[in-house]
């Protein structure tokens, strides 16, 4: 992780020694390993099932009665009962009334179910990491509802005259200088009966986990369990560690941790050729990431505008839609170019008499001269008028004289 | 007071933040700006280019009038050159076919009942015709036909999409590197079975026609024995009429 503190200091208890310099030490790397929690769940599971004693319902179960089937219940079968198939086939296994034990009609339990789960070294190491480097975490700890608010520091580390501790009653004035007693009294007041038939296997009784306290100088495999460490399968158990200044190097740094996992750049002492495994991410704050100035400075504009399907408008019906195509339609339809349009109006009605001639169409304008007088005919005359285009009645005057 | 506070001590993140959105929005005017002057000179080349072909289209009609005047004028005929362009229409459906006769189909990009294509006339073409006559049936379309089919049934096709002819953008952005930037561009083009014939053709999606509207003679005998199938030349265009 990123942001984690580089010195650790190490809470001084009664009757430690002065001389002792334990103001800041180097976090190992251990702390810095990626938390992991699939990896801890999967790790503390297989490894929860390597304890399990293997158990099993007896061979006779079931069987010590002296009670008979009735036989098979007379069916029709396609198969005649004297072929060798109808032998051989077994109806459904119908218990008699009198079979007392109707569960042996499922197979019974056998003790070599696979009881024990092998794990990979690496795996495991890798979970055992996360977990210790979770313990480092107050927020996650916190959440997994430890009662932390009296610890002065995260990770917590207690001088090593925690080690010369014989009684309780010293262990909990121990506790109490480092303010780990919350947690240890919500332990025990957790007190309560399990719930369930596992009270019959004399597991009567269910408690929360307390902290854990690691020695500095109790080799890995029985200190930092992953079963312990993990318990319930989450990682982030409140975890006290001990400061062994027996094995302290010239640079001060908390030597057990390292040696056993190694740092990043070295690999573990005491594990064979061991390295710690790196997160996926360095950097996991993508916020900062994203905002950095190398980002930004390579990152196109947001789009903002949603680009939505538009209707498709049919160009020959829709007229706004086929100028946007063809612009040029708009001033064919409707006006003449200018020089045209001047020269019609010139002609005037010349014009129009040698349109008639040239298209063989009747093209006239009739009106009607209502005169004044007693007789009736009416004149129809016909008179050209000015048009641009042929059309076939043109116009109908009604003219009083 | 909180304001105050807040103008005293704005974040460092927030003022890069301005200040990128600042250089954003000016280069989004500017890019609105340039696409506007774009736009406006198209514009103009569009509507040039259109009265061009409108000239060109007219001129042939004329010359093709005077040129058969003349001919019978002489007593003799004109004879028009053979077309070059096509149109065929797809008037069979999916099932129970020969499966060299589907591929056929297939390459024509006809692959639906009443889809047509443009294609341009040679002998490969002719060849392929010949062996899918039955399923087909086509002919030499003419202006308007060409017209009316682009501009209510013309979609193109643009990152393998079928988009819609709703802006002459669309057949720049997929014919602008041939020249064709508009609608009349790709009528000419189609029409005269220019040099980019088969790019301009391609870029237009097969076209889903409708059901001809008065019906169909007979799918399964050629035209010629008063069917529907096969080539039926100039009738394609009273054909399309009835399906566009």
């Amino acid at each position: 992780m990123a942001a984690v503190r580089p010195l650790v200091t190490v809470q001084p208890l009664e009757g430690h020694m002065a001389t002792n310099a334990l103001a800041g030490v180097p976090r190992p790397d251990v702390l810095k390993a990626p938390m992991r929690p699939d990896v801890v769940r999967f790790v503390h599971a297989s490894l929860s099932r390597n304890s399990r004693q293997p158990c099993a319902v007896s061979k006779h179960a079931g069987h010590q009665t002296s009670a008979e089937s009735c036989g098979v219940p007379a069916a029709p079968s396609p198969v005649s009962p004297a072929s060798p198939a109808a032998e051989h086939t077994a109806p459904a296994r119908v218990p008699s009334a009198t079979c007392a034990a109707a569960a042996v009609c499922s197979p019974p339990t056998k003790t070599w179910r696979r009881w024990h789960r092998h794990v990979n070294v690496n795996i495991r190491r890798y979970a055992t990491a996360s977990a210790l480097a979770a313990s480092a975490v107050p927020s996650l700890v916190l959440a997994r509802g430890h009662r932390i608010e009296s610890v002065p520091e995260f990770l917590l580390v207690v001088s090593d005259t925690a080690e010369g501790v014989e009684k309780t009653a010293s262990a909990i004035k121990i506790l109490k200088q480092v303010g780990a007693v919350p947690d240890a009294e919500k332990a025990r007041d957790s007190q309560g009966i399990r719930p369930g038939m596992r009270k019959m296997r004399n597991r009567g009784y269910i408690f929360r986990m307390g902290p854990l306290i690691v020695y500095g100088n109790i080799p890995m495999s029985s200190a930092l369990n992953l079963v312990e460490l993990a318990s319930g399968d989450h990682i982030d158990r409140l975890v006290i560690l001990t400061y062994h200044p027996y094995t302290l190097k010239l640079y001060g740094e908390n030597p057990k941790l390292n040696s056993m996992f190694g740092t990043f750049d070295k690999s573990s002492e005491k594990k064979k050729g061991y390295v710690l495994l790196r997160s996926k991410m360095h950097n996991a704050d993508l916020s900062m990431i994203i905002n950095s100035d190398e980002v930004q400075l390579v990152v196109q504009p947001i789009k903002k505008d949603v680009k939505r399907h538009t209707l498709k408008r049919n160009p020959l019906k829709n007229l706004y839609t086929l100028l946007k195509l063809n612009p040029y339609l708009d001033k064919k339809r409707t006006q003449l170019p200018k020089e045209e349009a001047a020269a019609i109006k010139a002609a005037g009605p010349a014009r129009y008499k040698t349109m008639i001639s040239d298209s063989e169409c009747l093209v006239f304008s009739i009106s009607f001269t209502f005169i004044e007088s007693t007789s009736d005919d009416h004149r129809m005359q016909v008179e050209p008028t000015e048009s641009q285009c042929p059309v076939h009645v043109r116009r109908i005057t009604l003219t009083t004289a | 007071m909180a304001t105050e506070e807040a103008k005293a001590v704005v974040p460092e993140s927030v003022l890069k933040k301005r200040k990128r959105e600042e250089q954003w929005a000016v280069a989004k005017k500017q890019a609105v700006d340039a696409k506007k002057k774009k736009d406006r000179t198209n514009r103009k080349l569009i509507f040039t280019r259109a009265q061009q072909y409108a000239k060109e289209y007219e001129s042939q009609e004329k010359e093709l009038i005077r040129l058969k005047r003349e001919a019978r004028m002489k007593g003799g005929f004109y004879v028009s050159p053979e077309a070059k362009l096509l149109f065929i229409i797809r008037i069979r459906g999916i099932n129970a076919m020969h499966p060299k006769t589907r591929k056929i189909l297939q390459l024509l990009r006809l692959r639906q009942i009443f889809n047509g294509v443009f294609l341009k006339v040679n002998k490969a073409t002719m060849n392929m015709l010949q062996r899918v006559e039955p399923y087909v049936t086509y002919g030499y379309p003419n202006l308007k036909s060409v017209r009316e089919l682009i501009y209510k049934r013309g979609y193109g096709k643009l990152n393998k999409q079928r988009i819609p002819l709703t802006d002459n953008a669309i057949i720049e952005q997929g014919l602008g590197k041939h020249g064709i930037i508009c609608m009349e561009d790709l009528v000419h083009e189609i029409m005269t079975v220019g040099t980019h014939f088969k790019e301009a053709n391609n870029f237009l999606w097969p076209f889903k026609l409708k059901a001809p509207l008065g019906g169909l003679k007979k799918k399964r005998r050629h035209y010629v024995e008063g069917g529907d199938a096969g080539n039926r030349e100039d009738y394609i265009n009273e054909l399309i009429r009835r399906m566009n």
